[in-house]
């Protein structure tokens, strides 16, 4: 067994699992934390996309022993039950999500991008979402919503595209 | 996965020790975006598996003697940040760029992409291209390879099982050298390569110097197109030059057919690729003098 202390979502939390737990897998059957979604398994889709100290990794693609000490943000860290976080309703204003099976990932991927507190543009958001696949809408909302998200929380702008292919 | 034993050493000193102690039932966690997909297919435990990601000698980036000196354990996104990549091989930002999407190049690592060691990997190229080397510890002593010869087949690379890949040395004489990548992918996020190609290059006295063309997912390991390169060494500064320069590095490259791309596809892109590499090492030369 491998003894594991951390923070999530700012709470400090202690566990004891064995080695061949993945972090996504702690993360859901030992916390109860189930936004990051279990979707392919080994890196490709992004939809178990959570916050390491700041960064966003694949929770399937950690074991939970490498997060020893570390802080992870999920998507439960977010809003409160009162409130959404911006993210979250720019996403909804926009209608980023049909199924929302990768929201949260999607989410949590714009969270980190925003975080890093750089001027954004269009491409440099798709190039920052290319880790997460969506199947429903084709991207087009969920780029528009993390444009907002990111107008709402910066004040800055994302320079307008000219062309119209998102 | 299968159960197996986990240890975290707090030195690479410790890490050798414990790969000797359990060699060969005992595979290494750097980043874990190869190493962890794999394990979730074998049908055998590994062992023992030893997490290397949190040893402090494994990263940083730094000028030494020899070169730049690059940890195995830095990180793609680590590389893209860093200022002395910036200033001194700032082709290794292109490559690391294209390495699968944000979260991989956050986990992933330069030293992970190469012990990998799988035809189409996006670090090889420009590696090879800038003569990069490795250095290899084991028990007793340590010690010094051509990163060329660091690749031996698909997923087979030179280290023994006791023995763990420390660092990535540029030498010093290739820092600032002007050189290109370019990868062909299916799209531009997490895509495998079809074909990728890194060229490097001086001008002198009106003249090709020091050219270096490497070509990945071509071969079985990452290669160099040598013949193409002595096509140019030496000879006079021309464009028509590094047109046949480029359909020479077509003959040397053995794709393969696969459900990515065919063969005669894949030798397209050889040209193209090694063209337009070649086409932006020399304007950056150009633009140098």
């Amino acid at each position: 067994m491998t003894d594991i202390t951390l923070t999530i979502n700012g709470e400090p939390k202690t566990t004891s699992v064995p080695p061949e737990t993945t972090l996504l897998k702690l993360l859901r059957e030992d916390f109860n934390f189930t936004g990051a979604k279990v979707g392919c398994d080994v890196g490709d889709c992004g939809a178990c996309t959570v916050l390491v100290d700041g960064l966003a990794v694949n929770a399937c693609l950690m074991l939970a022993g490498q997060v020893e000490g570390k802080g992870v943000l999920t998507i439960e860290g977010l809003s409160t039950l009162e409130e959404y976080h911006p993210i979250q309703k720019a996403f909804e204003d926009v209608a980023s999500l049909q199924c929302g099976f990768c929201g949260p990932g999607m989410i949590m991927s714009t969270k980190a991008l925003i975080d890093q507190g750089q001027d954004l543009t269009r491409q440099e958001i798709k190039d920052a979402l290319s880790g997460n696949l969506c199947r429903c809408t084709g991207y087009t909302k969920i780029i528009e919503g993390v444009i907002d998200a990111y107008e709402e929380i910066t004040g800055k702008k994302v320079p307008a595209n000219k062309s119209r292919v998102a | 996965m299968k159960p197996f034993d986990f240890i975290q050493p707090l030195s690479t000193k410790e890490a050798i020790s414990a790969l000797a102690q359990y060699s060969p039932e005992v595979r290494i966690l750097g980043g874990g975006t190869d190493y962890l997909v794999e394990l979730k297919h074998v049908t055998q435990s590994p062992g023992v598996i030893i997490d290397i990601s949190r040893l402090k000698e494994l990263k940083g980036i730094g000028l030494v003697d020899a070169g730049l000196r690059i940890g195995a354990g830095v990180t793609h996104t680590e590389l893209m940040e860093n200022a002395l990549i910036k200033e001194y091989v700032p082709v290794m930002i292109e490559a690391a760029h294209t390495v699968g999407a944000v979260q991989t190049r956050n986990l992933g690592t330069l030293g992970g992409n190469l012990v990998t060691c799988v035809p189409s990997m996006d670090s090889g190229p420009t590696l090879l291209a800038l003569d990069a080397e490795v250095t290899v510890l084991k028990e007793k002593g340590s010690r010094r390879s051509n990163l060329i010869d660091f690749f031996v087949a698909p997923r087979k690379t030179s280290l023994n099982p006791d023995e763990l890949l420390y660092e990535i040395i540029i030498p010093r004489e290739n820092l600032g050298k002007p050189a290109s990548f370019i990868k062909f992918g299916l799209r531009k996020g997490q895509a495998l390569a079809l074909v990728n190609a890194a060229s490097a290059l001086r001008i002198e006295n009106g003249k090709f110097k020091d050219v270096r063309i490497a070509l990945g997912a071509v071969a079985p390991v990452v290669m160099r197109a040598i013949k193409a390169e002595e096509h140019l060494e030496g000879y006079p500064v021309s464009d028509n030059l590094i047109l046949e320069a480029a359909r020479i590095a077509v003959e040397e490259a053995k794709p393969i057919d696969d459900f990515r791309a065919s063969k005669e596809y894949r030798n397209d892109l050889i040209e193209v690729g090694t063209r337009r590499t070649l086409q932006a090492a020399l304007a950056a030369a150009n633009q140098e003098r």
